[in-house]
């Protein structure tokens, strides 16, 4: 793992360094043709609006878990306490929660997304375009409306007890709510399209010549699976884990409304602190520290899709 | 063997032999079912009725991956995440050879197909030729007992067309295997092929047999029009027994020769004659030629194609006879210009009398 995340910083590194020569390559051809001003007229409401609301907002937020503050609040010099103070055990484990939330759920939300995706793909025909309708349709009612509906299902006098009750599957009431099942459930439920989509768009482009090629060549279905569909399909599904991992590690209604406060996520820590008195710097500097294990996660993740890419495609010699 | 989509019947009783270690051409019209003809035979496709054998051994219920038959896809079909290497040894990998085989196979694969220099490009960085032998390369590399080649130069322009057509007579040479090659493009399966069937739009197979029989004696007027160009006239016929002659209606009459006579042919019944425009002969002087049947015309319209002209002829003002004339002189002792009264001849012999 060490070894892993070490490659995925000095890939990044590399990574910047070439950006960065690619765009003084760009900046150096655009200012020969003198079309200086038409790249900046293009780029400069996106640049504009990307600077004032997003980077400006969070180096305000991560410097801000650095102020030392009087009690009127005048900025009075920097400090690193409050960040500090956060490498405590609870905090920690907090992360590291979310961490395994945010994973289990992509994990999980793969096992679905890709046979469902596959099936859009490849069996609908006609169909697929109602399929994809159906799929979308239930995001646009409210996001909580859908968090109470299953609220509600979920009960010890909801529908999903009743049912099991009536079958005689099971003699007293299950509690689902507040237990890391009513958690995943709702989790899974609410970013399975992120996950469905991204795939269903790379296998939509999949050229279906190469699945009878492959067969004709003596593979079987499972192993045209393996070496042909996975490979060719892993960019989607790549894209798919980030649209799913990233959000759901901040996500805190869901784990706030179906957890109870058993255990608490990262979202519900940085809320409660900065809606909190005399808190802010601690919610500040959480998120900073989160958003730093966030992006470790991601190298992580990085790391291990280049590593199932290589030994998919590996060759000999 | 029968084979329908949606109660249409693509196939209609198909009976097929492919002699072993030939090149054969399937030959028709697009949407003639030939295509899936070929992707029953490699298994992607179920029969509805019928068999399919290899040799002594039916392959009918064999599922695709276990059939001694690999095919050519018409746009190759080459998997994009591996390399030219790869590609080749995928069918090796799949039965789990070991790697110092592998190496061996595909490098003498590689070496056969004038590889070497690409074999660690991906199909990106080939150019279509290259990518038509990586695909061959590909698919013979397991000696399969018949090779299927679905259109494969379609994709490519002409001279590498050419080029290519000359490789894989030299690789069927060489290799021994059965290829079947699909193709709507008569000039190809000409060439390539020691026997060929020609298929119309019902589905069903017209005609069997070598080039030059296809060519020469197509046994219906949808293969004389279908391969090569022909000009047919409908007529009745006459005098069958002593001197067989075909009257056609405002054009008048004309000796046949028919050295075999078949069954429907009956005297006073109506039927076509072919003649093949290369084999009448044009010219301005009327009698220079001694010949069995002639027709007198305005030239409507004249086509060069370097090697030969073709001439179209309208007669009585109605029927437009084509002529193919050789370009055998840089300077024509005879030049024949546009609206200039001809006189075309063709010997009997050069006939041909087709059913209705």
């Amino acid at each position: 793992m060490t070894k892993c995340i070490c490659v995925g910083k000095k890939k990044i590194h590399c990574f910047w360094n070439n950006r960065e020569r690619q765009m003084h390559a760009l900046f150096h051809k655009i200012q020969q043709n003198g079309k200086t001003h038409r790249f900046f007229a293009i780029g400069s409401p996106a640049l504009v609006w990307q600077l004032i609301f997003f980077y400006l907002p969070l180096i305000l937020t991560i410097s801000s878990s650095c102020w030392r503050c009087s009690d009127t609040g005048t900025f009075q010099g920097w400090t690193m306490q409050y960040l500090g103070s956060l490498f405590s055990k609870m905090h920690l484990n907090v992360i590291a929660y979310s961490l395994i939330l945010a994973t289990v759920t992509a994990l999980l939300c793969l096992l679905i997304a890709f046979p469902l995706a596959h099936f859009i793909a490849f069996r609908s025909g006609r169909h697929q375009t109602t399929l994809l309708f159906f799929l979308i349709v239930p995001f646009w009612t409210n996001f909580l409306l859908h968090v109470y509906a299953w609220f509600f299902a979920l009960e010890q006098t909801g529908f999903l007890n009743n049912l099991l009750l009536a079958l005689g599957l099971t003699q007293t009431p299950i509690h689902f709510l507040n237990s890391p099942f009513s958690v995943l459930l709702m989790m899974v439920y609410c970013f399975l399209p992120f996950m469905v989509l991204p795939i269903f768009s790379s296998l939509e482009k999949f050229d279906k010549e190469l699945l009878e090629a492959s067969n004709d060549l003596g593979a079987s279905l499972r192993q045209t699976f393996i070496k042909i569909v996975l490979p060719l399909t892993l960019p989607g599904v790549r894209t798919g884990f980030f649209l799913v991992f990233v959000p759901a590690f901040g996500e805190f209604i869901i784990p706030e409304l179906m957890g109870g406060d058993k255990q608490y996520f990262v979202g519900s820590v940085v809320s409660q602190y900065i809606l909190g008195s005399e808190t802010q710097e601690l919610g500040a500097a959480f998120m900073a520290l989160s958003c730093l294990f966030l992006a470790g996660a991601a190298c992580v993740i990085h790391c291990v899709f280049r590593q199932i890419s290589t030994y998919l495609t590996r060759t000999v010699r | 063997m029968t084979k329908s989509f949606h109660d249409r019947h693509i196939l209609h009783r198909v009976n097929l032999t492919i002699p072993s270690g030939e090149f054969f051409a399937l030959l028709g019209p697009s949407g003639c079912g030939k295509t899936t003809l070929l992707r029953l035979i490699a298994g992607f496709e179920n029969l509805d009725y019928g068999a399919i054998y290899i040799g002594n051994k039916e392959i009918t219920k064999l599922p695709v991956n276990r059939r001694s038959v690999n095919i050519v896809f018409q746009n190759y079909a080459l998997f994009p995440h591996f390399n030219v290497f790869e590609n080749i040894a995928y069918s090796l990998r799949i039965q789990g050879h070991q790697n110092g085989s592998v190496e061996e196979k595909v490098q003498k694969m590689l070496r056969v197909f004038h590889l070497e220099d690409h074999a660690f490009k991906f199909r990106n960085q080939l150019s279509g030729g290259q990518q038509q032998r990586v695909a061959l390369a590909r698919a013979v590399i397991n000696q399969p007992d018949v090779l299927l080649l679905d259109e494969p130069l379609a994709a490519l322009d002409f001279k590498l067309r050419e080029k290519m057509l000359v490789e894989l007579i030299d690789l069927q040479d060489e290799l021994q295997t059965t290829f079947v090659y699909v193709t709507h493009d008569q000039f190809e399966a000409l060439t390539v092929a020691d026997h060929m069937a020609i298929m119309n739009h019902q589905g069903e197979i017209e005609q069997i047999g070598t080039p030059k029989e296809i060519y020469e004696f197509p046994i219906s007027s949808f293969v004389a029009k279908f391969v090569g160009t022909t000009n047919l006239l409908k007529g009745t016929l006459c005098q069958l027994e002593s001197n067989p002659t075909i009257k056609i209606p405002n054009l008048g009459r004309f000796s046949l020769h028919i050295p075999e006579k078949k069954g429907w042919m009956k005297e006073g019944c109506t039927a076509s004659m072919s003649v093949r425009p290369e084999k009448i002969v044009i010219t301005k002087q009327e009698g220079s030629y001694p010949s069995s049947n002639r027709l007198k015309g305005i030239v409507s319209q004249i086509v060069y194609y370097g090697r030969s002209t073709q001439y179209s002829v309208i007669v009585n003002n109605r029927f437009k006879i084509r002529v193919f004339k050789q370009n055998e002189e840089h300077i024509f002792t005879e030049n024949i210009d546009y609206d200039d009264e001809v006189h075309l001849c063709w010997q009997k012999e050069n006939t041909l009398l087709l059913e209705q």
